[in-house]
């Protein structure tokens, strides 16, 4: 990609006038080397971004190759600055040494990261980490830390943990002694294998690392919840455990125990691995002995009042799309063995979940903790027995939260839950039902379920978040809606907003107009796994509130009614996209490319050593490839012809420029509006300062309320020599421009001239410290107005790119005269960005206020 | 493999995808059963030739690197076996040459892999309606 054309003209005619100055030419080609190899970085870290949308087909290749081209562009860069700079920068090689050594442990299926240690805490616990907190731990890591569901606080004790204390007792020689002599079939020698090493299991010590961990973090927890009489719930989380095989209890759960037998606990849920039961269901499923890890998550007890199982999607009688709940009072387990009496309720799947049959039981009897420790079954008070064991708005919520689960997982669910005496639903346990299995000669059908059916709109836009999605129609238009959003529906708004993150939870699936699959509210669409259509151009014109529709967002199509056989297909599918391998790779990967941490120059943490992302890395180096470059060329006599000027503005905009070929009239010192000649630069300028875009006069009415912040000094004005580190490199037809204002990092590189086909503007603005919501709507405001002024367009989160090429030279200074007024506009707009309307607003009257200055004074160039 | 109805079998069109990578077979089937194909698929060529030899196919889609016999080789040994299936190459590493080379041993196209789902389907689709045409 040939972004900055300009490069040739400049160095070229340079080194052709003056050959002493080829110094600083190399030196300027190697800050464009650095620019360029920026640009590609943030684009290809984007495109590999839009690979977790579920648009694309990709594969583990094309993850190594991108992870190659991508580690091999970041050293290049590093390269780059070390020529610019002279220096050897050490520690930025050792930083891009040590991503690139992560991910290429990642992609060798070693995990060098997240670094597990021996006990994990609840709150750090997701689906990423399955690994180490086992399945059933790290479903319960996402209900709480991305669905924002209730679980019971607790920690998770490692699978590294696990393979520490078998190691210290010596156990996995003994398994392969056993396993040795083991034909695979007589039942005899895996019973005695089982109880051997079951024993051994239970008499082993807890490492002492471990048992201090684990006293830490129960320690940690008694503090969390001012202790009176904690009790807690052992519970196995075992690699491959509530996934596709479920292992539906083959493992142990030990509940309420006391602070003093955890380890006790603990080692009985390692034991159960080995039972003659277990075993054989591993041994039938074609488990490897090495695959079998033990997690063990260990939970306050949930004071139940009542609590049970639930399947989301349940065949009873000829209806195939109900749920069913099963309930009692107490705790769960009899519920869920199927050892006790329990209430059955079978509700609607969608929203509000009407209940449309139920069954109460006659509840004898109710399983409650025991006095001291472990559960006794205790008699139900009379009034109880025949008493519904829940309420309808506790079936409402109840339900609302399995679909929720449903909805991330792309699964039904088989929901563990309990309601506590305080009123909260916990979720236990969720893991997908097999429905294969369950609904035979129930195969979907998917193109009989279309056949017929009403296309809305098909192939409009780009698939954000793929998944199938059938409910109501809810438009959204402000805020205020956002508030009344119904749990279920299909949010449809003409543009994209993080703020729907707000309804994410409830959403079914999302439409929009407008919006990229880069957006901020892609990416969060794509964390909660809402199927997501973005930029389809005419949704909210087709669709009402309360319309019933189907939205495909796999195959991306729309279509008027509800087709429950396609989501059917989708939730009986062999495997999600979601839990494939390969898209696990790529989020985990991505973990160590994309995430911005320097965003503050002036920041303490700004430095080399804190760089843990290739996006740190190019941040900081584009920063100090400035900095460098107006060092350089301050030090004035080591570069002949290209002594540094200051630039004498009324603004304090601090801008040195180097002129390495004509751009400014001959002398020293400040150089004045009038020395410049150097075509776009001037136009720059025009435009910042003839705009009154960055004035503290008010230009109008419309105006006056966001200029006022434009008084304010520089943000970042901590060292005096560090305000106006703003540099341009420029030549008579050409500009180079990278300037900091406020937080925002603008990158101008333009070239104008006679010559029509070789005039070329790049624009790139990259965001601010303000939230999510307000950086997403100032991206979108550049975009808007580059777009109104034929600028090519590209918005990526809060990067934004803006090319026009080849047009006459007094367009193209018009043009340059709008980046003017723009760089002075936007340095501080963030700020009232308060609301989705401002964007149209500060864009109108942006517009409005810069249509003359584009106009004026065209005869300076002619 | 074949998990759709056999009664609809025969109108529906026949496809064959072959790719080492079993992510690309994962992702492609559903899609293509949804759009109505019978669909079977293969992660290594020797199986997918020997079934090739067996039925016949509207369409197969092929890798191009692979163990044992590349795809190159695939693709002309179906255009032998059953000239009348179209022939869609998919590769991660697409050159000049490879293209040239495939369409001259009879692709109907190629696609450089990661490919957006409705491309692939969109090709398919064009494959079909000029087959019809003709």
């Amino acid at each position: 990609m040939s972004v900055l054309s300009g490069l040739r003209h400049a160095v070229t005619s340079l080194t052709r006038r003056r050959g002493q100055a080829i110094a600083f030419g190399v030196l300027f080609r190697k800050f464009r080397s650095i620019l360029e190899r920026n640009n590609r970085i943030l684009e290809l870290m984007a495109d590999m971004g839009d690979k977790l949308g579920g648009d694309y087909v990709f594969d583990r290749q094309y993850i190594h190759a991108a992870c190659e081209d991508l580690g091999e562009l970041v050293f290049k860069l590093v390269s780059d600055l070390s020529v610019l700079t002279r220096r050897r920068n050490d520690e930025l090689f050792a930083a891009v040494t040590r991503i690139q050594h992560d991910i290429g442990e990642e992609l060798a299926g070693r995990h060098a990261f997240p670094e597990v240690g021996l006990t994990l805490a609840l709150p750090a616990v997701s689906s990423d980490l399955s690994e180490g907190a086992g399945n059933k731990m790290a479903v319960i890591g996402d209900v709480r830390n991305i669905l924002g569901l209730a679980a019971p606080d607790g920690f998770v004790v490692s699978g590294k943990a696990f393979l520490c204390f078998m190691a210290q007792g010596g156990l996995p020689e003994v398994v392969s002694r056993w396993l040795a002599g083991f034909d695979g079939h007589d039942q005899d020698y895996l019973e005695r294998m089982a109880a051997d090493v079951g024993d051994r299991i239970l008499a082993a010590e807890l490492p002492r690392p471990l048992s201090g961990h684990i006293q830490a973090s129960l320690d940690i927890l008694a503090n969390r919840h001012k202790p009176g009489r904690l009790r807690f719930a052992v519970r196995s989380s075992a690699w491959g455990e509530d996934s596709e095989s479920s292992f539906a209890g083959q493992y142990a759960t030990v509940l309420n125990v006391a602070p003093d037998e955890v380890f006790a606990a603990y080692k009985e849920v390692l034991a159960s691995a080995y039972s003659a039961q277990a075993w054989r269901y591993r041994l039938d499923r074609g488990y490897r002995e090495h695959e079998m890890i033990m997690a063990v998550g260990v939970q306050l007890m949930v004071e139940a009042e009542a609590s049970g199982g639930l399947y989301t999607m349940a065949p009873v009688g000829g209806e195939r799309e109900v749920m069913v709940v099963n309930a009692a009072w107490g705790l769960g387990g009899p519920v869920v063995d199927g050892t006790g009496e329990a209430d059955t309720f079978v509700l609607s799947r969608s929203a509000p979940y009407a209940v449309t049959s139920s069954e109460i039981a006659h509840k004898t009897r109710a399983l409650a903790p025991g006095p001291s420790s472990g559960t006794e079954l205790v008699p139900v008070p009379l009034e109880l027995r025949d008493a519904p064991s829940l309420t309808l708005s506790q079936l409402e919520r109840l339900a609302q939260a399995a679909m929720t689960l449903e909805r991330y997982y792309k699964r039904p669910q088989d929901v563990e839950w309990s309601i506590a005496k305080d009123g909260t639903l916990y979720i236990l346990q969720s893991r997908p039902l097999n429905l294969r299995s369950r609904l035979p000669g129930h195969a979907a059908c998917p193109e009989t379920a279309t056949r017929g059916a009403e296309v809305v709109f098909a192939g409009k836009g780009q698939v954000a978040q793929r998944g199938v999605a059938v409910g109501k129609v809810f438009v959204v238009a402000s805020d205020a809606d956002l508030e009344r959003f119904p749990s279920g529906a299909i949010l449809v708004s003409h543009c994209t907003s993080p703020r729907f993150a707000k309804v994410m939870r409830e959403a079914q699936g999302i439409i929009t107009d407008v919006g990229s699959v880069t957006g901020h509210m892609a990416t969060i669409a794509r964390e909660y796994r809402v199927p997501c259509v973005v930029n389809s151009g005419l949704a909210s014109g087709l669709l009402k509130t309360g319309d019933e529709i189907t939205l495909d967002a796999t195959l991306n199509a729309v279509y008027r009614g509800t087709l429950p056989e396609l989501s059917r297909f989708e939730l009986t599918e062999v495997e999600v996209f979601e839990d494939a391998y390969e898209y696990r790779l790529l989020r985990r990967v991505l973990k160590r490319v994309t995430p911005l941490a320097l965003v503050d120059p002036q920041a303490e943490n700004f430095r080399p050593a804190s760089c843990r992302t290739y996006h740190d890395l190019t941040r900081y180096i584009h920063e100090k490839a400035v900095e460098e470059l107006i060092d350089l060329s301050r030090k004035g006599n080591a570069y002949h012809g290209a002594t540094p000027r200051r630039l004498a503005t009324g603004l304090p905009l601090g801008l040195v420029m180097i002129d390495v070929d004509g751009g400014l009239a001959p002398g020293e010192g400040e150089a004045a509006m009038d020395d410049v000649r150097s075509v776009p630069m001037r136009a720059f300028i025009e435009g910042l300062t003839a705009s009154n875009m960055w004035s503290t006069e008010p230009v109008s009415v419309d105006l006056k309320s966001f200029m006022s912040s434009f008084t304010r000094p520089f943000a970042a004005a901590g060292r005096p020599d560090t305000v106006g580190r703003n540099l341009a490199v420029i030549s008579r037809a050409y500009a180079n421009l990278n300037l900091r204002l406020g937080y925002h990092f603008s990158t101008i590189d333009a070239f104008i001239s006679e010559t029509v086909n070789d005039n070329s503007i790049y624009f790139r603005f990259l965001g601010g410290v303000t939230d999510l919501a307000r950086r997403s709507r100032r991206a979108r405001c550049i975009a808007r107005i580059l777009e109104e002024s034929d600028f090519r367009v590209e918005v990526r989160g809060d990067l934004v790119v803006g090319r026009v090429k080849k047009l006459p030279m007094d367009l193209m200074i018009a043009k340059m005269r709008l980046l003017g007024g723009l760089a002075g506009y936007t340095r501080q707009l963030d700020v009232h960005m308060g609301c989705d309307a401002d964007i149209k607003r500060h864009a109108d009257a942006f517009m409005c206020g810069i249509a003359p200055v584009m106009e004026e004074n065209r005869e300076h160039h002619a | 493999m074949n998990t759709t109805p056999e009664a609809q079998a025969g109108k529906r069109p026949r496809i064959l995808i072959l790719d080492d990578e079993p992510i690309v077979c994962k992702r492609l089937k559903p899609a293509f059963q949804k759009a109505g194909f019978t669909v079977e698929t293969f992660v290594d060529s020797a199986s997918a030739l020997a079934r090739v030899k067996e039925a016949p196919f509207d369409i197969v889609i092929t890798d191009l690197k692979m163990e044992g016999l590349d795809g190159l080789a695939f693709l002309a040994k179906v255009k032998e076996l059953r000239p009348e299936a179209g022939v869609i190459v998919i590769t991660g590493f697409a050159t000049l040459e490879t293209a040239r080379e495939s369409f001259r041993k009879g692709a109907f196209d190629f696609v450089a892999k990661p490919f957006k789902l409705k491309d692939i389907m969109d090709i398919v689709a064009r494959l079909l309606a000029g087959r019809e045409a003709s």
